[in-house]
Order: C-alpha cells, then sequence, then structure tokens
C-alpha cells in the first residue's frame, strides 16, 4: 500500500504530543520512551521506514493513473433506460401505471386498458369506462401481449431475404415514386377502422394514380356486411340486444364466441336476460341451429344440428312459415320440420322480443333473410338495431382478389404490398396466388413475423406490434379510439403499418404520432390538445359512436344460393385459439384447450360420430393417449392430411376445421443445444424454434402445428361442397385436457329445467346428497377431523387485521359461456406457465384455471348431448384436505379464509394434490422457466413469484390483487370499499359469470348472489366447505321440442 | 450312536420328554458344526461366482445412483407422474420395499417374544433383509420430492425459519415411523450379532479383520454377564421392536387412509396394509433364504420345517389380505357413496383392471395352494409363489395408489399414468441395492445367528446329557474328538475327509 503521510501522522503523534495522564499496564511499560516504538525497529544507519512517497511507488501511482485516465475514454454501450433525475409523478416504481388503448381486431378496434408495469406492457385488461367494453375481454385481447413478446418476431428489414435497414427501405420508398404515375400499385391490407389509415390510403392513392386496394381477411368475405347491403342497400351494422329478448334462434351465428366481432356486447346482453336470481325471474330462450358444436350451441336450450349448407334450407322455411315471401330452397326431415315449426311459434309469440342471427358460415343472403324475419317479427328497432358505418356498398373480397390475381397473372402489377396479411399461408390454393406473386415485379410485405409470404416477398418490414405502435380506430359502435403504445419498438426496425404507408405514399418518414394527430387534428373542431388528451387518457373519444339507425325496410334477396350436396361439407371457421393464425405463435393461445374440444396444440377435423363411422375412421384412446386416424380432404382442386376428432351433436356429413394451424415461420432464434443428459428440451416450450412451426435455411418446414386447411378453401365461402374424404393413416397423437366428457350421473355441474327450478328452487342445491334418500343425518353435522384446533379459530387468526374480510367467490353456470377469457386472464396475471404438447399429453398441464366441458346426455349413446361449462379453479376450502396432509406447512389457510401455497416452503410432496377433491393443483415438474427467452420473461406479472421446479401451485384467488388493494386502502386510512378487489379471471369474464367478494360486507355483490336458491358448493358432501360456490344453470327448452331431441336423421 | 447323530422328527406319542421336541436343527450338526457352517462362508476366499453376482447387483445399484441423480438434475418430470396422479411408482416402490421389510423384525421380535424358536434359524437374514429393504424404501419418499434439498425440512429440527413440520400430516408419520423402524430394527440386528461377530473375531486371521472385528464385537467374551446383559437387552429392544413392526405400516397406511381420496379413505387400512406387509415379508424371506440355504449348504440349518412355518404364515396373512379386498368391496356397496362405489369397480373393471387381477389372483388365490402340505413342503411351488406373492403385492400397492388417483371425484380432470424409462430402471435399481447389501451381508456377516441357534438345540439344555448319567457330554469323557463335522459339511468341502482341517475352539465363545 501506499503509505501516506495523512495516515502515518496519527499514528506517530498520538502519544508523544498528546497531553492529558500517561496509561500503563506494567512497569516496563511505563519507564519505555513511549511514542519511539516504531522508530525503535529501525536504528539508525539502517533503512527507514516506508513513509511518504518513494521514486517506485510515485511510477506506480503515476501508471496507474494513466491507465485510469484511458480507461475513461471507454464508453459504456448506449443504453436508453435513463434513471430517472427526476421522477415523473406519476410513476412509482414496482406500482403499475394503466393507460387507455386498444386492440385491432377483424376490422374493428376492442378497446383496452393495458397494465404497464416498470415500463413493459404486461397485462391487457378491457377498459371499463368504455361504452363497449364494461371492462372485459375475450382471450385474444389478453394473450395479446404475448405476441409482442414472441421472441420470433421479425426484427430486421429484409431486401430479397437478406439484411437490409430502414433507410434502404426508405431510398426505395423515395425511388417508387420516380414513376409513381405509370406504375401500378397493389395493396393487400387487413381489414381496418382506423381514420389515419384510411387517410394514409387516401395518400397512396393520391401517388399512385393506378392503386388497387385489397381488403384481405383470412377467412374471406364479410357475409354480415354483404347481407345488409343486400338487405338494407348500404352496410349497416346490426347490433343484438339479446338482453331485451326473449326468444333468439341463431342460424350457426357463434355469436357468444370471442371471434364474433361484437363478442363482448353479444356475451354482455345474452347474460342479461339469463340471470335467474329469482326463482320468478325469465329468462331468455336460446334456439341454436348450428353446423358445429360451439359454445353457443352449449349455451342452448334447444339445439339442432345441421348442415352448414342445408341451413338456408330451414332459413327459408322458417321464414316461409313466419309469413316472409321466399321459396324453401330445399327439403327438411320431420325432425327438422318440427323445429321450424315449435321456433316460428315461439318467435310469433315472442314478436319484438325476439331476434334471429345468422353466422359467418351462412351466405349473405341468409344475412338478408335473418333480417327479414327479424323485420316480420317486428323485432327491428326493438332487439336488433343498426349503426351506420356511412361506407361504401362493401366489395367482395373474393371478386377483388380474384381480379388481383388476374391483373398479376397478367404481369400488370408492378408493386404488390401486402400489410401484415399473409396470402401466401391462407389464400385458398384455387386462387393460384403463390404463382402469381411470382409475376409481380416487386413485392413488399410488412408483418410480425418473417413468415410465408415474407419469404417470398422482395421487401419484409418488420411491422411494429400495436402496443408498439400509435394508430387508431372505432370499435364496434363506432366510438373512436387511440391506439397508444405503451413501450417503443423492442426491434429497432419495425414499424406500424400507418408508417409503412405513409413512407410508401410519400416517400418520407414520418412517426405514426405525429400521422394519427394529423388526421385527428382534422376531425376535431375546437381544442385539439384538450380533446386528444382526453380520448387518450379515456381510451376513446367521447360520442363518436355510428348513428343509430332504424331502416325502414328490407328487401328480400331475390333468390338464395344453395350449395350441391353432394359429397360432405367443409366448414372453416376461425380457431377459437389462434384465430386465422396470428395468434399461433403464441403459446398461451396454443396451450388455450379448445372450447369445446379441449383439444391443445393441434386442429382436427371434426365430424359427428355416424360420419366417422362413414368414414371408417376412428380415434382411440388407450393408456391415457388418444389416437386418431388422418384424413385426407379433397376439395377446390386442393387436398390436406388432418388428424380427425369425434364430436358428439355435430352435424353428420359436416366436416369443421379451423383456421390458423400448419404455420412456418423463420426465426433468428437459434434451436437450443442441450447436452445429452440434460432434458431441457422439456423445460421450455421455445427450445425447438417457432412454436407454431419453424423453417430451415433450405426452406423446409419443422415442427409444424396441426395442419394449414386454407388450401382447400374456397375463394368466396366458408363452405366447401362435394369434399371428397379418404382415410390416410392411423395413430395421429392427440392431446385434450381433458379426457372424460361424461359426468357419470355426479352432480358436479347442476342444472335444472325453469319448470323445474320454479316448482322446487332448492332442488338444485339438494342434489349434492351423498346417500339418496337418507336425510337424518345430515353431512354437514358430521364432526371434522380438527374441528378444535381448526386455523380459522386460531387467536393468531382472529387478531390479523386481515380477518376482517373473508373472501369468497361465486361462479354462475348459467351465464357462463366457457369462451375462455377468464383462462387466459389468470394465465397472464398469474404467470403460468405452458409446457408443451407432449407435456400436456403427460397430464402436466399447469393452468390454474380449467373450464370443464361435459356431456349431458338421457342415452349414452345420444349423438346430440348437451354440453355445460364449469369453470374450476381452486375452491378455497374452509376445511382444506390439502392442508392437513402437507408435511411442511407449505399450504396454509389465510386469515382472510383462502388457501395459499408458500412456495419458497413448499417440498414437493404433492400430496396435497392427491388429497384435493377438485384435481386444481398444478406441479411443477420440471423448471418451466429456467430457460425462457428474455422477452417472454418480459410478460410476465412482477407482481407474482415464477415458480420454481419442484413446487406446488394454484389459484391464489388473486390474493396479490387483495393485498396491493388492502395496502392502499391502509395507507390512505380507510376501510376497503364493497367489491374494491376484483380477480383477474372476474376482470375478464364479458358475462360477470364470476364474482369474487368479501363475504363479511353484507353490501358484496357476492353476498347477494349467495342468496341465491341456484347456489351450491360441489362435492359439498366431503364437508370441505369451499368458499367457491357455484350457481346451478337453468335451462328454459322448450317443453313441445321435449321429445324431439332423437336422434337426428342424417342429411 | 448317540443323540446328536439321530433325532427324532418329533416327539413320540405322549411324550413330555423336553429333549424329544422337534429338532430345529437337522443333520445332526453339534455346535461346532454350526460354527463351522457359518463361519466357514465369511472366512474362505472369496468364490468367483460371488463376485459375478456382486459385479451384476452393484451395476444395479450404480444404475439406481445414476437414475437418482438423472432425476435430481432434472426433475421429476422425468418420472410418469402427472395430474391427477401425483404420485406414482416411487409410492408405489416406496410402500413395496416397506412392506417387504416387515418381516425381518416381525421374525426377530415378536416372534423371540412369543418364544418361537423356529425363528433363530432365520431371523439374522431376515433382518438384515428388513434393514436393506427399508434402506431401499427410504429412497423413494427422499427423492420424489419436487426439492430434495430441502428434504430435511421434514425433520424436526430447531431452525432460524422457526418452522416446525406440519405434524397433521400422515407423510410426517411416516417420517418418523420409517425412521425409527429403521434405527431400532439397526440397532436389534447389530445387538444380536455381538456375540457371533465375537465368534468371528476369534476365529480371524487377517491384521485388519482382526481389529474391525474386534471393535464390532466390543469386547464380548461369553462371559455370563455379558450373556446377561445381553439378554436383557436384546429383550428390551424385541419389546422396543414389536410395537414398531405393527406401527410402521399401520402408519404408513395413513398416508392414504387419512386422506379423502375414494379407495384411500379407508378404515381397514392399518391391519390389512400390516397383514399384507407380513404377507410380502416373509414371501421375500422365503424367495432369498430358498436360494441361500441351497447355495451356502444351509439345508440343515434352515430346514424345510423352517420353510413350512414361513409358508403357513404366507397362507394366513394372504387370506387377510384376500378378505380385506373382499371387504373393501362389501363397504364400498354398503356405504352407498357413487365416488366409493365407482372407486372400487374401477378397480376391477376400469382401464387398470389387469393390475387389480394380477393382484387378485397373485395375493389371494395362489397363496391357497398352500393348504397342501405336500405343495407348502416343495422348494420349487415354494419358491415361486413367494415370486408371484412379491408379483401380487407390487401390484397391490400399484393399484391402491394409482387407480384410486386416476379417476377420483370430478371426471375431468381424470387420467391416466405411464411409468417411463426411468422409473423402471430406478425400481430395478434399488433391487440392485438390495442385492448388493445382500451379497455383502452373505460374504462378511454370520448369515445364521449361530449363537441363537445353538440355545434353540435341545444340547443347549443343562440337563440334556443327565440321561446319560453325569450330565456331561459323553465326548468330553470318552476324551475321543468332540467335533466332528457333520457328512453334509464334508462333502460341501468336496468330499474331504475327517479331522484335519477341524477347527479345534469351535465352541470357545460361541454358545454355551
Amino acid at each position: 500500500m501506499i503509505e501516506l503521510d495523512v495516515l502515518n501522522d496519527h499514528s506517530a503523534k498520538s502519544r508523544d504530543e498528546e497531553s492529558g495522564p500517561h496509561f500503563w499496564r506494567s512497569p516496563v511499560q511505563m519507564d519505555a520512551p513511549t511514542g519511539s516504538n516504531s522508530g525503535d525497529e529501525f536504528r539508525d544507519g539502517m533503512s527507514s521506514p516506508p513513509d511518504g512517497a518513494s521514486r517506485r511507488q510515485f511510477l506506480q501511482l503515476m501508471g496507474a493513473a494513466m491507465a485510469m485516465g484511458g480507461l475513461t475514454a471507454c464508453r459504456r454501450p448506449v443504453e436508453k433506460i435513463l434513471p430517472y433525475a427526476r421522477k415523473p409523478e406519476e410513476v412509482i416504481p414496482g406500482v403499475p401505471n394503466e393507460y387507455a388503448s386498444a386492440m385491432p381486431f377483424r376490422g374493428i378496434v376492442r378497446p383496452l386498458l393495458v397494465k404497464s408495469s416498470d415500463g413493459r406492457p404486461t397485462k391487457v385488461d378491457g377498459n371499463p369506462d368504455h361504452p363497449y367494453s364494461q371492462g372485459a375481454t375475450s382471450p385474444y385481447e389478453i394473450a395479446s401481449v404475448l405476441n409482442l413478446y414472441d421472441p420470433d418476431r421479425s426484427r430486421r428489414v429484409l431486401e430479397d431475404g437478406s439484411n437490409a435497414s430502414w433507410s434502404d427501405f426508405m431510398s426505395f420508398c423515395r425511388s417508387l415514386g420516380d414513376r409513381a404515375d405509370t406504375q401500378s400499385v397493389a395493396v393487400m391490407a387487413p381489414p381496418t377502422s382506423s381514420p389515419t389509415m384510411q387517410a394514409m390510403r387516401e395518400r397512396m392513392e393520391s401517388r399512385f394514380p393506378n392503386l388497387q386496394w385489397v381488403t384481405y381477411a383470412a377467412e374471406g368475405d364479410d357475409a354480415v356486411a354483404q347481407g345488409m347491403q343486400l338487405a338494407f342497400g348500404q352496410p349497416l351494422r346490426p347490433e343484438y340486444d339479446f338482453g331485451a329478448a326473449d326468444v333468439i334462434l341463431s342460424l350457426d351465428a357463434d355469436f357468444l364466441d370471442g371471434t364474433a366481432p361484437n363478442f363482448l356486447h353479444n356475451s354482455q346482453s345474452f347474460a342479461e336476460h339469463r340471470r335467474v336470481e329469482d326463482p320468478s325471474d325469465d329468462m331468455s330462450r336460446l334456439y341454436a341451429v348450428e353446423s358445429a358444436y360451439s359454445i353457443t350451441g352449449g349455451m342452448a336450450d334447444n339445439r339442432l344440428r345441421m348442415q352448414a349448407r342445408r341451413i338456408p334450407h330451414f332459413a327459408t322455411a322458417l321464414a316461409a312459415e313466419l309469413g316472409v315471401n321466399v321459396a324453401p330452397t330445399g327439403s327438411l326431415t320431420a325432425n327438422e320440420q318440427r323445429y321450424v315449426q315449435e321456433i316460428a311459434r315461439d318467435l310469433q309469440e315472442a314478436g319484438p322480443q325476439s331476434v334471429v342471427v345468422a353466422g359467418e358460415t351462412q351466405s349473405p343472403e341468409i344475412h338478408a333473410l335473418a333480417m327479414a324475419i327479424n323485420e316480420q317479427l317486428g323485432s327491428l328497432g326493438e332487439t336488433v338495431s343498426f349503426f351506420d358505418t356511412e361506407d361504401e356498398a362493401p366489395t367482395l373480397q373474393s371478386e377483388a382478389l380474384d381480379a388481383l390475381v388476374a391483373d398479376m397473372n397478367n404481369r400488370d402489377i408492378d408493386t404488390l404490398i401486402m400489410l401484415g396479411v399473409n396470402p401466401m399461408y391462407n389464400a385458398p390454393a384455387s386462387l393460384g396466388f403463390a404463382e402469381a406473386a411470382e409475376r409481380v415485379g416487386t413485392v413488399v410485405h410488412a408483418g410480425l413475423h418473417v413468415d410465408e409470404t415474407a419469404r417470398a416477398a422482395d421487401w419484409h418490414v418488420p411491422q411494429a406490434h400495436y402496443l408498439e405502435a400509435w394508430s387508431d380506430g372505432r370499435s364496434y359502435d363506432g366510438t373512436l379510439s387511440i391506439i397508444q403504445p405503451l413501450i417503443d419498438p423492442l426491434y429497432e426496425d419495425a414499424h406500424s403499418l400507418l408508417e409503412i404507408v405513409n413512407a410508401l405514399a410519400t416517400g418520407t418518414d414520418a412517426a405514426g404520432y405525429d400521422l394519427v394527430r394529423d388526421v385527428w387534428r382534422g376531425r376535431v373542431e375546437s381544442d385539439f390538445e384538450r380533446t386528444w388528451r382526453r380520448a387518450l387518457h379515456d381510451g376513446y373519444l367521447a360520442d363518436s359512436q355510428y348513428a343509430s339507425v332504424v331502416p325502414a325496410d328490407v328487401s328480400l334477396p331475390e333468390s338464395v344460393d344453395t350449395y350441391s350436396e353432394d359429397g360432405y361439407e367443409v366448414v372453416f371457421r376461425l380457431d377459437p385459439t389462434l384465430l386465422d393464425g396470428r395468434f399461433s405463435n403464441n403459446a398461451w393461445m396454443q396451450e388455450l384447450p379448445d372450447p369445446t374440444t379441449k383439444i391443445v396444440w393441434d386442429n382436427v377435423a371434426l365430424m359427428s360420430p355416424a360420419t366417422a363411422e362413414d368414414l371408417d375412421v376412428e380415434v382411440t384412446y388407450d393408456a391415457g393417449v388418444f389416437r386418431a386416424d388422418r384424413i385426407a380432404i379433397e376439395a377446390n382442386g386442393a387436398s390436406v392430411t388432418i388428424p380427425i376428432w369425434i364430436q358428439p351433436g355435430f352435424p353428420d356429413g359436416s366436416i369443421g376445421v379451423t383456421l390458423g394451424y400448419g404455420r412456418s415461420l423463420s426465426t433468428r432464434r437459434s434451436k437450443r443445444r442441450t447436452p445429452f443428459w440434460n432434458t431441457d428440451e422439456y423445460t421450455d416450450i421455445y427450445g425447438d424454434g417457432p412454436l407454431a412451426g419453424g423453417v430451415n435455411e433450405d426452406g423446409t418446414p419443422y415442427t409444424p402445428v396441426g395442419t394449414n386447411v386454407s388450401p382447400i378453401r374456397s375463394n368466396n365461402g366458408r363452405v366447401a361442397s362435394g369434399a371428397t374424404v379418404t382415410k390416410v393413416d392411423s395413430g395421429y397423437k392427440i392431446v385434450s385436457t381433458q379426457e372424460h366428457g361424461s359426468m357419470e350421473g355426479r352432480p358436479i355441474a347442476r342444472w335444472s329445467t325453469l319448470e323445474e327450478h320454479r316448482n322446487d328452487p332448492e332442488r338444485i342445491r339438494e342434489m349434492g346428497e351423498p346417500v339418496p334418500g337418507y336425510r337424518e343425518d345430515s353431512y354437514e353435522e358430521y364432526p371434522e377431523l380438527w374441528a378444535d384446533n381448526h386455523p380459522s379459530e386460531q387467536p393468531e387468526m382472529k387478531d390479523n387485521w386481515y380477518y376482517d374480510n373473508q373472501w369468497g367467490m361465486v361462479v354462475d353456470l348459467n351465464t357462463c359461456t366457457g369462451c375462455n377469457a377468464c383462462v387466459i386472464a389468470c394465465t397472464s396475471e398469474n404467470n403460468v406457465q405452458v409446457v408443451g404438447k407432449e407435456e400436456v399429453g403427460n397430464g402436466r398441464h399447469m393452468y390454474w384455471m380449467r373450464m370443464d366441458r361435459y356431456y349431458v346426455s338421457e342415452d349414452a349413446n345420444d349423438e346430440s348431448p348437451e354440453m355445460v361449462m364449469q369453470p374450476v379453479t381452486c375452491q378455497h376450502c374452509e376445511n382444506a384436505p390439502c392442508e392437513a396432509v402437507c408435511p411442511v406447512a407449505a399450504t396454509v389457510h389465510s386469515p382472510d379464509g383462502t388457501n395459499q401455497m408458500v412456495y419458497n416452503r413448499c417440498i414437493g410432496t404433492r400430496y396435497c394434490s392427491n388429497n384435493c377433491p377438485y384435481k386444481v393443483r398444478r406441479f411443477n415438474y420440471y423448471n418451466w422457466v429456467g430457460t425462457l427467452p428474455t422477452q417472454v420473461q418480459m410478460a410476465q406479472n412482477p407482481r407474482v413469484t415464477v415458480r420454481s421446479r419442484g413446487v406446488m401451485e394454484k389459484c391464489t384467488f388473486c390474493i396479490h390483487r387483495v393485498r396491493s388493494t388492502q395496502r392502499q386502502a391502509r395507507n390512505e386510512d380507510r376501510p376497503m370499499q364493497t367489491d374494491e378487489v376484483q380477480t383477474a379471471c372476474q376482470q375478464a369474464c364479458p358475462t360477470n359469470a364470476i364474482t369474487f367478494g368479501d363475504l363479511n360486507d353484507p353490501e358484496s355483490e357476492l353476498v347477494q348472489k349467495r342468496d341465491n336458491s341456484r347456489r351450491y358448493e360441489m362435492l359439498d358432501y366431503l364437508n370441505v366447505k369451499p368458499r367457491l360456490s357455484y350457481l346451478g344453470r337453468v335451462r328454459n327448452p322448450n317443453p313441445r321440442l321435449a321429445d324431439a331431441d332423437a336422434p337426428a336423421e342424417t342429411a | 450312536m448317540d443323540k446328536r447323530t439321530e433325532h427324532s422328527e418329533g416327539p413320540a406319542e405322549g411324550s413330555e420328554n423336553f429333549h424329544e421336541r422337534p429338532r430345529l436343527v437337522k443333520g445332526g450338526l453339534s455346535f461346532s458344526d454350526v460354527t463351522e457352517l457359518v463361519s466357514y462362508h465369511a472366512e474362505r476366499k472369496t468364490p468367483t461366482a460371488w463376485y459375478a453376482a456382486f459385479a451384476v447387483a452393484s451395476t444395479g445399484a450404480m444404475m439406481l445412483i445414476a437414475m437418482l441423480a438423472y432425476q435430481v438434475y432434472n426433475g421429476v418430470g422425468v418420472w410418469g407422474n402427472n395430474q391427477p396422479i401425483a404420485w406414482g411408482w416411487p409410492i408405489v416402490n416406496f410402500v413395496f420395499w416397506v412392506g417387504i421389510g416387515h418381516a425381518g423384525t416381525l421374525i426377530s421380535a415378536i416372534l423371540f417374544l412369543f418364544r418361537q424358536q423356529w425363528r433363530t434359524s432365520i431371523n439374522r437374514a431376515a433382518e438384515a433383509m428388513t434393514i436393506f429393504a427399508v434402506m431401499c424404501a427410504l429412497i423413494f419418499p427422499t427423492f420424489h420430492v419436487g426439492r430434495v434439498w430441502a428434504i430435511y425440512w421434514t425433520l424436526p429440527i430447531p431452525n432460524q425459519m422457526e418452522m416446525w413440520p406440519q405434524f397433521k400430516s400422515p407423510l410426517l408419520w411416516d417420517v418418523f415411523a420409517v425412521s425409527s423402524y429403521f434405527l431400532v430394527s439397526l440397532v436389534f440386528w447389530y445387538v444380536g450379532m455381538v456375540p457371533d461377530l465375537a465368534t468371528f473375531r476369534d476365529r480371524a486371521k487377517g491384521f485388519f479383520r482382526k481389529r474391525i472385528l474386534g471393535f464390532l464385537s466390543l469386547g464380548w467374551t461369553g462371559a455370563n454377564r455379558h450373556w446377561r446383559n445381553y439378554e436383557k437387552a436384546y429383550l428390551l429392544l424385541a419389546g422396543l421392536a414389536t410395537p414398531l413392526v405393527l406401527s410402521v405400516h399401520s402408519v404408513v397406511s395413513f398416508d392414504f387412509a387419512v386422506s379423502i381420496l375414494p379407495g384411500w379413505h379407508t378404515t381397514i387400512f392399518p391391519p390389512y396394509f400390516v397383514a399384507g406387509a407380513i404377507f410380502s415379508g416373509f414371501a421375500m424371506v422365503v424367495t432369498l433364504l430358498v436360494i441361500a440355504r441351497k447355495i451356502y449348504s444351509l439345508e440343515n440349518l434352515i430346514t424345510l420345517d423352517h420353510l413350512e412355518k414361513m409358508n403357513i404364515i404366507i397362507l394366513v396373512t394372504g387370506t387377510i389380505v384376500g378378505f380385506a379386498y373382499i371387504t373393501e368391496f362389501f363397504i364400498a356397496w354398503y356405504s352407498q357413496l357413487e365416488y366409493e362405489q365407482y372407486a372400487f369397480l374401477n378397480r376391477a373393471f376400469g382401464p387398470y383392471a389387469w393390475a387389480y387381477w394380477i393382484m387378485m389372483t397373485c395375493n389371494l388365490i395362489s397363496p391357497q395352494l398352500f393348504w397342501f402340505k405336500k405343495l407348502r413342503r416343495s422348494i420349487p411351488v415354494m419358491f415361486g409363489l413367494s415370486i408371484l406373492v412379491n408379483i401380487g403385492m407390487w401390484f397391490e400397492r400399484f393399484v391402491i395408489t394409482i387407480t384410486s388417483l386416476h379417476r377420483d371425484f370430478l371426471p375431468s380432470s381424470w387420467g391416466y399414468y405411464t411409468p417411463t424409462m426411468i422409473d423402471v430402471l430406478t425400481f430395478v435399481g434399488t433391487f440392485g441395492l438390495f442385492f448388493t447389501l445382500f451379497l455383502l451381508f452373505l460374504r462378511f456377516i454370520p448369515i445364521v445367528a449361530m449363537a441363537e441357534v445353538k440355545t434353540a438345540m435341545p444340547e443347549s439344555d443343562p440337563h440334556y446329557y443327565d440321561a446319560e448319567g453325569d450330565g456331561h457330554a459323553p465326548a468330553a469323557q470318552d476324551d475321543t474328538p468332540y467335533i466332528k463335522p457333520s457328512q453334509g459339511y464334508r462333502n460341501y468341502r468336496g468330499g474331504k475327509q475327517n479331522g484335519d482341517d477341524t477347527p479345534d475352539d469351535g465352541t470357545t465363545n460361541g454358545g454355551t
């Protein structure tokens, strides 16, 4: 060390020069001359003690100083994260902020409130203030946050497949202008409601006189808009008020599914008239005539399965029965005829309080016809209202596409611009899009992934996720929202579609923010800044809805086109989890069980048992594994091979398939290599490249999930008739989260008919008697094992201030449609991990909340059973069987009556899971989180622990939300307000089927719902006293159709 | 010839003579013969066959270690466990091995207290089997937890977290029951071995062998005082071990019985598990001793009479177990509880019906053959049957654990369990460990309790020679060699003729 005088001084002087008494311990010490000890060591003539800086030390010091001086020249890498020199007022580290935004979805936007945790968007909720959302969501909105953090997203601008930069692309855009007048440019863009995009489109049109703008949606034509055009001469947008309807008829309309654009309003209004709070309450009756087993069909009181191509027969017959002047298009079976008559009678009785809805699989004529029936019933303006979108007459997408492809084939298109669409993947094969694209001069593609289309394009520009870029749009009712980004684009090259279109249209690089503001400035008359800020804060521009109109008169379609009824029909639907493929690289959605089949990580060809028998195909179940035969479906000149699945309740002769599978994505992320003793490939699902399916450098696809069914689509409809089907092979492994569909007669998801419920309101509650007819000694009075020292009786519990709130939950099975929003909300909120097909097949899925689906029928071989959904999560038993058996007290009761897992304490004996009668506990068999890509980690909620391997986990009743609300209340020195806390599942639920609250608060909604006579506790005879109770489902079937549910005839 | 070479197989009708009780040791073995016969195997040069067997067994043990390391490295997911079958093969194997570990202490403690002298020939090996089986068993609950490095949290160790284990949990009771059973069995085994170790020590040749055996035999000299203390200690330990024999499997059964799962939640479990454990434990003893007595020429010490007695116990306990199976069905029907009824119907006719019927056949039907004296005295029959019983008892645990879990209350969460290769190899590996330890036992430890066997021989009666006149053994009188190797022993040594290699102090400490 360098000896410094300053330091030495102290020791040298301390004793000599101090005044005051001497302290000594021995005479020797007293005698010794104090202060000179150090000097003694070095006698005269010897080297002096090290003192001061020697020449050597001087050189050392200077050398070090120079080296350090040099180091300062090195700069740390530039990071954009800056410490708050002055903290923004509204940001408290660790406390999430919420910003209003909106998600573009099928041509509209869905208003959102996005939670930002320290700068990262982590959770998406509905915007409760928005007139059209009321805080709920479908699964898509919530899952979209994981699309943002998709590690396989495109990161760089690509020119002919090799790296380029945004400025390269800009110079390309500028070069386009050189011959803009002569260029013929085509744009394919997704349907949008964005005024700014409309303005950008106009800019494009003004630059390129020969512009073709094709709105392209993977699922095909917008039958609703076409139908409304047909019926009213303008593309009015219908809105159904199911809450006011007594009788609802769905003609293949799955209006309760998240794919429906107006899903939220449909679900909310439908639930309004299904909440039977008192046995005397009325409820609506839902008829579903459908070609699939949808969740709407599951909610139906009377359901008729029918091929999609035959539903027009039903519609026309019904219309005729009701007095609409239309000729029947085909014959019906006796049973169907009976339904026509009964439904007609019921509709007529209900009059204006009834509504008929046609679904997306049906042709525009049927939509128009449905409106004609509504008019006949007088329900236009009553249960059906219309928004005037002020759009021009919609062009048929199929026609526009045909024209475009023809032009491409004629080499008439110089530049083809594809904005966030993927026609190489999802255009029907008969269109010949891929071949035509080769004849186009320059193909530009913008998208989130380097996908099928991006690889075929000359330019690929990474698209910014909607949470990364400014935009705007209109919700279903037309209310304007600003899409507000919550984070800078994760990848520098990523730009929003607005910015890309603007660049192409003007050759200048403008920020999306300015583009949106410019357009809005034009719309807002006065005080722009204030209005803008208000709209940004609220998430919508007040009073910007479309005008509501009641059309005077419905023009009947001149004729109703029908399909040939040869061969099998194939019906194409948007996938309830992957939509059209936009969510296919989303782990949450891949693992989200299909609402009906409960299949994960696959798409299948759904068919009825009779159809399967016809085709001589089967699905076998052996030793926990489903093995399905695969079939080749040939239609529209193409063929795809897909595994089958037998779905009871499916119409015979119909095959249902969903879009969105069989992808091949390029990624810059390499596959993970692991040493042979390591099973890391099990520990997370991202190890094998893109989840949806990848593609190697040489263009060979690998590990695709499911099958792409788009090739066999026809260009203009959702139904392909006359398909031929042949069996290919057997043994394809299908993974489903629910292997058994029958309740085995157990009173689990209980229901009764409205009539039974009125006659005996206690009926549902009393179904739980373990021993029928033996009531003297009620099981509720059985002695309890640990009654004397029950956790809730301990003073530590009672003295705790949490004791004042006792949490509970009620789930109303009558309004739960099984839409899965709660499942995804829970997954996002609680960092629930995704384990992949293989591990789900091994029975190790982690979703805390599951949606149990049971088929109910009188006859075990009924091919058209009823369906009931039941969300199941931890029941938070007061006598929790899991708690008593844990040897290390890792699962314990909280003072507020919830059952909690202490992950740190858990050693993983899994006894709790065995002893849980509801089997809601989930075990971390591997370290699912150990190797998650950084991006995916960013999606996780910092307020919930990420669980490691070897510990048990389960629903917590969102205790972190409870605690932070309690903390807030305590900081503000106030009691908690009634229903101040919402669990994530409750928040997402569009029908308010889930109610969470404080049992000690008589004002709470929970306490009121618990008074309902439909309330029961699942497996109550076990006396575990669950805090979660269910309200039994009440069905309202038409008694005159009671015996009509006989096995339906084949078409 | 004197009585030592001609033994009646049983007392004559109406005889009350003490000497006339059936001789437990056959072949006219003298005390010295017993010592020789037992010591020989530990003292001779290790046979090649032993090395071969040891190589196989220890490979299995190494595999076990490898499998466990793999599992700890990767997680419980390498096994077939899932949701809802959170307990799979590891717990099945645990209960299986604990069950096997039941016979030894039962033989040595309970039969000791009941003065069943036939136990003496088999108790050492049976106890060794118990200890090794419990060691194999302990591996499973330890490693089946998700975080094995925190397993010590199940022990009531004062700690900075100020956390005790949760005493309501049957798993915790299990920890106490099995570990105390293991410790008491180990001490009991060791204490019983001290006189025999001293015999070994006295005969030891090598430097290390002398020192090690000297240490282990605790300075035993065979003094009267030693014997007195020894007998008292042995009696006390037997008294201590007896309730443990019953408690350990009762407590293991609580793991199931205390839960609320249909098929597990049954009050019949404790007695039924204990009976099952004795059943499987005796079967395992029979399996092992049928082989060992043959290879080690112990037919005269472990006689057919011994084996027959064990077979009778197998018959009795097997019938008890079978009765329990049927009772479970009756109770399920009688309870009128649909969940309970379904659980049992599902066992017999569900996806795991094959396992159920293997269990029924092996455990209930096959032991009934032992009603026939001829069959229960037939070595091949008893060997085959004991293997069947072991298979059946493994399947019993499989049926209880897995079929109850795979279909419980909510059909939506029903599942199926398939073991992985790791499960299989781990289980096979425990057999490797078991046989490794058992081979070491056969090689280094007196495989028959020499001292105790001698006490069970008529010659140990102080008045045995009274009939001859002066109460002394004839050999001592005549000055002829007292010790004569038995014929069987001589044959064993390759037909070598009498006398020349006879050790001279075989009876020094062994037992008088």
